[in-house]
């Protein structure tokens, strides 16, 4: 097979964290020292008897917490990745700024990571400890210190906002607290609360959703002052510095997802890994696959493209399904346009203002029925 | 076999005293169904009725037993249902026995539904065997529920079985005095046949069956039958009894109950209550019919997808046969298109066709809120019959509106009696009488606008009385009031659908009461949208839906596609329940909210 028709996008999942955050439904076990040795041991037998392609574009490190390794880990796990990462434009971990040290940052640095994403989440800290988190801002500087000391420069943070009880004044605050440390990439989540979270289970709640509203509406009007051009729903970026590897999904590319409770799509199958450590130390290959059809994808493209600025391109996806999107999807195109909700630029379709706070509302329209 | 070895018997009684469970011992004491087969109330073989653990349907079934006496018998069991809605079933299982088994509960003692159904089975003359049920029970007070049965009902309970229908305690004393309390059918087989439709269901492959009691001649595979009241003949290809699973015989004779089957596509031509003859024989009269009951609760049924409305029809014409009850017939919303009007006994019956349609046909339905019919009268004197409310004529044709009444009696403990009161009082109810049944129980009687009822009033009265007091009701006619026909606009226009008919001086109240209400149960919608309430164009009531303004999911990677894929499938299936009516989508709910109360915003 040659590399080109094999995924140049890769996504490791580390499934272990210090401490379970309220919000958070991901895959993750409390760390402990020979369950990271034993995952470890797992990695390299998934990786050798996966032929991933050596010339990665991107490569992501999430979690889970990855910087939750300890230094030999941190060493080893980036050793086993070094075959893969030779052309790597884009190489990015995740850290949580409490587990981070200075000598951990230097091991990121030395295997060309370049790209960290930040659990920076609130400034506010009696918030944080709601959410379980463990660290202080104190720490968070701390944490970019010492990325920039290693020449980490490319940081992006990670915010949350609509938290329980949270005005906008609080929000406000904490992304002055975070455009200080000079970030080159934000995130900004709304709190979702997911089933079988800390959240779900002491019944905790959003802000109202008024609120919610307002502060989207703040975030999306303020961080261009600040330079940060918002480019897809929740993520803003300066000049150059959007993500590679995120746009890479909501382009709908194939990607690898490698390790215990990643998932991965390969041309029309979506692979979930198996989320249970135990056997994925069993066997490394254990996971659930989805077939998907021509329609999934068609809708899939729509789904991940339409959360772009941008958009996505018209006759990248005619050419991909064979028929033009406004055939594909009968009169709603159309309409969706007449009502304001969509729009054309040259090539591309993509959410007008008003339809981008509202995409669920043009997803759920384009959704086939049942049997259709 | 000789007909003195036959007992055609009901089993009749408040709900939940244990009617279908004594019917399942007795299925299993008889040996009719092998305890392997044996579900928990095996007569409630719909699977509603099971879930709801009330009777809908009845059910007839054959059971051999061996008395005492050394004789073979053979029993045919219909079963009735035990809501105070289905009236009109339960006088038609009636007409097709000779004896009743009443159960009373042992722990309550006699009930409102006790009473109507025991008059009812009086009314057709059939043999009553009491029965005091769960004596099993530590709260059981057999001694005290027979004086009851004795000073209320007047029926001898001096040898009346203590039983346990749950444990099988006493049930061959049951068995026993259907041998010889009830009389065995009389009639001749040899005479011209006379055989009583009283229930019948749609086979897919055979047609519509037909459930009869044969009261004089013989019914046999292969003759041609004719139903006096429709006229329609037909060929018998198969006659047969149920026991409970369908087994085929060759003749019904007088006396008998079963079934046949003749390829019969109309359903129109099997009614229930008609006689069915033989063409080459025929009695000289029908059998005097059954007492048919009219609907009091009317709605709009009407398919989320206009593209259904045949799908509609075809499932209304088949419950139809197995429940002469439901009325329909089309009409026509401006709001939500082509639909039917149909009418019901009550608010059960209509949640369970509602429920039926929905599950058995697979449906998805928007139904208006009940309604009743009301008389109204013009300036030009004549009356026009209203069974929508958005069919009211302006008022400026009006001389005056009545409305039904009903007597309703209530039975319920000494603690609960205000609160009782209380509800009778708002729901516009005029006090008649109280009377004190025995220590700590009463029988309060009230007269009360059926339209005050039909919504949640029986819910209501079980939780003031925390499930003690009971409630029966009947018609007893019509009544001028001051009412009006109260409009809803959404986003400026009329929804006609969710027009409603209230008492003038309660206007403002409810009006205010249905505009909050629908701004809760409408969601958001991309524009602000305002709700009003309005009588002759007058708006009495106004609230804004506000407009929405996020919905999006916050996050999605690669990894989040199927996942975040499965909430908007939720969403979707929660749009489906919905009916967007001009520029608004509104949810089913919204059309019955126009009858909750207003002190209750959050039922």
């Amino acid at each position: 097979m040659t590399p080109r028709n094999k995924p140049d996008v890769l996504y490791l999942h580390v499934p272990f964290c210090r401490t379970i955050c309220s919000y958070c439904d991901f895959c993750h076990t409390v760390y402990k020292h020979e369950d990271g040795d034993a995952w470890l041991d797992a990695l390299k037998k998934e990786l050798a008897l996966r032929e991933i392609n050596r010339s990665l574009r991107t490569v992501y490190i999430g979690g889970g917490t990855p910087s939750v390794l300890e230094e030999a880990q941190l060493e080893r796990l980036l050793s086993m990745l070094d075959p893969y990462t030779g052309s790597v434009r884009e190489y990015t971990i995740e850290i949580n700024p409490e587990t981070l040290s200075a000598a951990k940052a230097e091991i990121l640095a030395s295997h060309g990571i370049r790209r960290a994403s930040i659990g920076f989440q609130t400034s506010d800290e009696k918030m944080l400890k709601k959410m379980n988190r463990r660290h202080t801002m104190a720490d968070m500087e701390r944490c970019v210190k010492e990325l920039r000391d290693a020449g980490i420069d490319n940081l992006s943070f990670d915010l949350m906002y609509s938290l329980p009880d949270q005005t906008l004044a609080d929000l406000q605050q904490s992304v002055n607290d975070a455009l200080k440390l000079q970030p080159k990439h934000l995130s900004l989540y709304s709190l979702t609360i997911e089933e079988n979270t800390v959240f779900a289970k002491t019944g905790a709640e959003p802000c109202d959703e008024d609120t919610e509203a307002d502060m989207y509406r703040w975030i999306c009007d303020t961080l261009p002052a600040y330079g940060f051009r918002q480019y897809e729903i929740s993520n803003f970026a300066l000049p150059g510095y959007e993500s590679m590897h995120n746009t890479a999904y909501w382009e709908y590319e194939d990607f690898y997802g490698i390790s215990c409770g990643a998932s991965g799509k390969e041309k029309n199958i979506r692979y979930d890994n198996t989320r249970s450590l135990r056997s994925y130390l069993t066997d490394p290959l254990q996971r659930e696959e989805i077939l998907l059809s021509e329609r999934d994808r068609m809708f899939e493209t729509v789904m991940m493209g339409l959360r772009l600025k941008r958009g996505f391109s018209l006759s990248r996806f005619a050419e991909t399904f064979g028929v033009p999107l406004t055939d594909a999807y009968g009169d709603k195109i159309r309409e969706m346009i007449r009502q304001e909700m969509l729009e054309t630029d040259g090539d591309r379709i993509r959410c007008t203002e008003k339809g981008f706070p509202v995409l669920n509302e043009i997803l759920v329209c384009l959704m086939d029925d049942e049997g259709e | 076999m000789d007909r003195k070895y036959i007992r055609n018997f009901c089993i009749i009684a408040h709900i939940d005293h244990g009617k279908s469970t004594l019917a399942d011992r007795i299925l299993e004491m008889t040996d009719t169904v092998s305890q392997r087969d044996m579900k928990t109330q095996i007569l409630d073989d719909m699977e509603l009725e099971r879930e709801r653990g009330i009777t809908i349907k009845l059910n007839a079934v054959q059971l051999s037993y061996h008395a005492r006496d050394g004789h073979e018998y053979l029993f045919n069991l219909i079963d009735t249902p035990g809501h105070v809605d289905f009236t009109y079933e339960v006088s038609r299982s009636l007409a097709a026995c000779e004896g009743a088994i009443l159960v009373v509960d042992s722990t309550q003692g006699v009930q409102a539904q006790t009473l109507a159904n025991t008059y009812l089975a009086l009314d057709n003359d059939l043999e009553i065997v009491p029965v005091i049920n769960k004596v099993d029970m530590n709260n059981a007070q057999p001694e005290h529920t027979k004086k009851e049965i004795e000073d209320i009902i007047g029926l001898d309970c001096s040898d009346a079985p203590e039983i346990s229908a749950r444990t099988g305690l006493n049930v061959d004393a049951v068995l026993e005095q259907i041998v010889t309390k009830i009389p065995a059918p009389s009639g001749d087989p040899s005479k011209p046949l006379q055989a009583l439709v009283f229930d019948s269901f749609y086979d897919p492959y055979r047609g519509v069956i037909a459930l009869v009691r044969v009261r004089e001649g013989t019914l046999k595979t292969g003759d041609k039958i004719r139903f006096m009241a429709t006229g329609a003949e037909y060929d018998v290809l198969e006659t047969g009894i149920r026991n409970p699973g369908e087994v085929r015989v060759s003749a019904l004779e007088a006396g008998d109950v079963g079934w046949f089957a003749a390829s019969i596509k109309s359903i129109q031509d099997v009614r229930v209550g008609d006689t069915v003859t033989l063409c080459r024989n025929p009695a000289a009269q029908p059998l005097s019919g059954y007492r048919k009951l009219n609907p009091m609760v009317y709605c709009g049924l009407y398919p989320s997808d206009a593209a259904k409305y045949e799908d509609l029809r075809d499932a209304l014409d088949k419950l139809q046969l197995n429940d002469a009850s439901l009325q329909y017939e089309p009409e026509t919303s401006q709001a939500l298109g082509f639909g039917f009007r149909c009418g019901f006994l009550g608010l059960l019956h209509m949640d369970v066709i509602q429920e039926r349609l929905e599950r058995e046909y697979g449906l998805d339905l928007i139904c208006t809120a009940p309604s009743v019919i009301y008389h109204v009268y013009l300036t030009d004197g004549s009356m026009i019959a209203i069974d929508n409310p958005a069919r009211m004529p302006d008022g400026t044709r009006i001389d005056h509106v009545e409305e039904p009444y009903v007597k309703a009696e209530i039975m319920v403990p000494e603690a609960y009696i205000g609160a009782v009161m209380e509800l009778c009082q708002n729901k516009r109810g005029i006090f008649q009488t109280m009377d004190v049944i025995d220590t700590g129980r009463n029988m309060i009687t009230y007269e009360i606008p059926l339209s005050e009822i039909i919504y949640d009033f029986f819910d209501r009265l079980k939780s003031c009385s925390k499930g003690y007091a009971s409630l029966d009701y009947e018609v007893i006619g019509y009544r001028k009031e001051d009412l009006v026909r109260m409009d809803i606009l959404l986003n400026g226009e009329t929804v006609d659908a969710l027009s409603v008919i209230v008492h003038r001086s309660e206007a403002y109240k409810r009006g205010s009461g249905i505009t909050i209400r629908l701004k809760e149960l409408i969601p958001k919608q991309q524009f602000e949208i305002p709700v009003q309430a309005a009588i002759g164009g007058k708006v009495i009531a106004r609230t804004n839906i506000k407009s929405l303004r996020k919905n999006v999911l916050a996050k999605c990677y690669g990894g989040d596609i199927s996942r975040k894929k499965k909430l908007l499938e939720k969403q979707k299936e929660g749009k489906k329940r919905m009916k967007a009516v001009g520029s608004v989508v509104i949810p089913q709910e919204a059309f019955m909210s126009v009858l909750s109360m207003d002190d209750d915003p959050k039922k």
